[in-house]
């Protein structure tokens, strides 16, 4: 009896271990990653997280979406520029779309080659319309001039195969543009003749020399009538005489809101003209990539709020960074203003230009 | 004088030939089918990619030995090439194409999103194994190298240097380390696709400068 039984246990204990061996290979099969789907299974020390600092405080966010994003139709953009009378400019692809803030398509000019930047300048007549147009459009080694109808009125020379024209600012009888593969800003008149450089490195007259390891080099004229170059690399913002004598600058590295964060910071900027939108007049709109955040800043370079953080600038609140080369690389977005001080932010990674208004203070 | 008749074939010989015949006929239409596979594999680039050999010849993308290595187009840096590597130590490495590099002074490859301070101090670095290394060249110009002893392959320098700068840093298959499995482990839980085959003779796939 004890004996049939001791052979009994045998058989099921024999059983079950055969049944636990399927179920641990089961299991195993199961658990098995062929795809990489679960993860690296590397600790957080090895993940490269920007979430915490893609947050803004609510409280410094002093803009808000105030119309429906307009969509380009492009598929790759580079700049925005907003006329006197208000219609917006997008240099994309081999054209230019002019859109009204409404998101109509109001015109479109055919250009031989992929724009860079541009810039609008209204020629002051009598007649107010905007036939009194002028486009300049920095393309990759010279410029172009078209009128509102796109007929070519001027292309000037080509500044050679090192040339890369990343911005263009036009002020009286001078253009000015900045060409990221030479490192300085072009001075010109207006029938191309060039004048003179501005930003050159010079010991003598207290110049460093601008340092863009990436190609986005923005400028702009104030008001007060100085030249404002980015110089990215340091992540300045400096003043310049149209002569080029370095006046001032202002901008510091952080990570935290009131800086500019990355290697090369801001990318692009735009300056307020309109009555005092964002509690000042002169006022900067700053847009940094990597972190993408448009910023405010007074006149003298101190921190005065967020138009938009990541979280406003991509769908669904989550703070997201770049996946592939491809991707980081077009996350340098333009940004314009309007003389009612509304902010246009040029997405290029999606193609659309978001409207941002100043939220109204009911305190 | 009558013609002497042939002697009838052996019938074993008959066999024997009609079998070597047709075995050399069947290996003929094998090779065959195999040569119009693959010619349809390089046809549809399927052979090596491509867009990644623009010189190659088609003996060259489909009859030359070939390797494994990595798009850096396609690579996200996802952390996977350090732990799935059969080896105990990943045979992808952290690479630098110096004329992609911006030389930054603020280099988010080689620090931390928010730096304590702008040094060569380790609280300061992103790598974790501290395989980077930080050399000044002139003001505001500093030169970043990978110490490939001490590198894993964990991409968040990748990361880190695509987001913020121009995206000199990234992997590669080392091949004085890659055992060349016929299934590469990484290959198989790559998941944007970016282990392809290369010829062997020109056994890496470097950035160029188009953007910097």
């Amino acid at each position: 009896m004890d004996k049939r039984l001791g052979a009994m246990d045998i058989k099921a204990f024999i059983g079950i271990l055969i049944g636990l061996v399927i179920v641990i290979a089961v299991v195993a099969v199961i658990r098995l990653d062929t795809t990489g789907e679960k993860g690296s299974g590397l600790g957080t020390d090895f993940e490269y997280n920007l979430e915490q600092l893609g947050k803004i405080d609510p409280n410094l966010i002093l803009f808000e979406e105030s119309a429906k994003p307009i969509n380009t139709g492009f598929g790759t953009t580079h700049a925005i520029s907003i006329d006197s009378y208000g219609a917006i400019y997008v240099a994309g692809d081999n054209a230019i779309r002019v859109f009204d803030d409404g998101g109509k398509l109001l015109n479109t000019i055919e250009l031989p080659e992929a724009p860079m930047s541009l810039t609008v300048e209204t020629i002051e007549s009598e007649d107010s319309t905007t036939e009194n147009l002028k486009i300049y459009v920095a393309m990759k080694d010279h410029v172009e001039i078209y009128n509102s109808q796109g007929k070519l009125l001027a292309g000037w020379k080509s500044l050679g195969d090192n040339a890369v024209l990343t911005g263009i600012a036009v002020s009286k009888n001078n253009v000015f543009v900045a060409d990221a593969g030479n490192r300085i800003v072009w001075r010109y008149d207006t029938d191309g003749k060039i004048i003179n450089r501005i930003g050159q490195k010079d010991e003598d007259r207290n110049i460093a020399g601008f340092v863009i390891p990436s190609p986005y080099f923005d400028l702009a004229v104030g008001r007060d009538g100085l030249l404002r170059v980015v110089n990215p690399g340091i992540h300045h913002i400096e003043a310049y005489t149209f002569e080029g004598d370095l006046e001032f600058s202002w901008g510091e590295f952080s990570s935290g809101v009131k800086g500019f964060c990355g290697c090369c910071n801001p990318v692009n900027f735009a300056i307020l003209h309109g009555p005092d939108p964002a509690g000042a007049d002169d006022s900067f709109v700053t847009c940094e990539k990597g972190l993408t955040r448009v910023k405010i800043y007074d006149p003298v370079g101190s921190f005065v709020g967020v138009v938009a953080g990541p979280e406003q600038l991509v769908e669904g609140g989550k703070v997201e960074t770049c996946d592939t080369p491809a991707d980081c690389q077009l996350g340098g977005f333009d940004v314009a203003v309007d003389s009612a001080g509304r902010v246009f932010v040029l997405d290029t990674i999606k193609n659309i230009v978001r409207i941002f208004s100043r939220i109204e203070d009911t305190s | 004088m009558a013609e002497k008749s042939k002697p009838l074939p052996d019938r074993r010989k008959f066999l024997a030939e009609a079998f070597r015949y047709a075995a050399l006929g069947t290996l003929g239409v094998i090779g065959g089918a195999a040569f119009a596979k693959r010619y349809r594999m390089v046809q549809e680039g399927k052979c090596v990619e491509s867009g990644l050999c623009k010189e190659c010849s088609l003996f060259e993308k489909c009859y030359k030995p070939q390797v494994w290595q990595i798009d850096p187009y396609k690579c996200i840096a996802c952390g996977n090439c350090a732990t799935y590597c059969v080896l105990e130590e990943s045979a992808v490495k952290c690479v630098q194409v110096y004329p992609v590099c911006g030389y930054c002074k603020i280099c988010f490859g080689f620090f931390e999103p928010e730096p304590y301070d702008i040094n060569e101090g380790a609280e300061n670095q992103l790598c974790p194994t501290g395989a980077i290394k930080r050399t000044y060249i002139e003001d505001p110009y500093y030169e970043y190298t990978i110490d490939e002893s001490l590198c894993i392959g964990c991409g968040k320098c990748v990361k880190g240097c695509n987001t913020f700068g121009n995206g000199s840093f990234f992997l590669q298959v080392r091949h004085d380390r890659c055992l060349n499995c016929n299934e590469c482990a990484i290959a198989a839980a790559c998941p944007s696709g970016a282990f392809v085959r290369v010829p062997a003779d020109r056994p890496y796939l470097l950035k160029e400068v188009d953007h910097a």
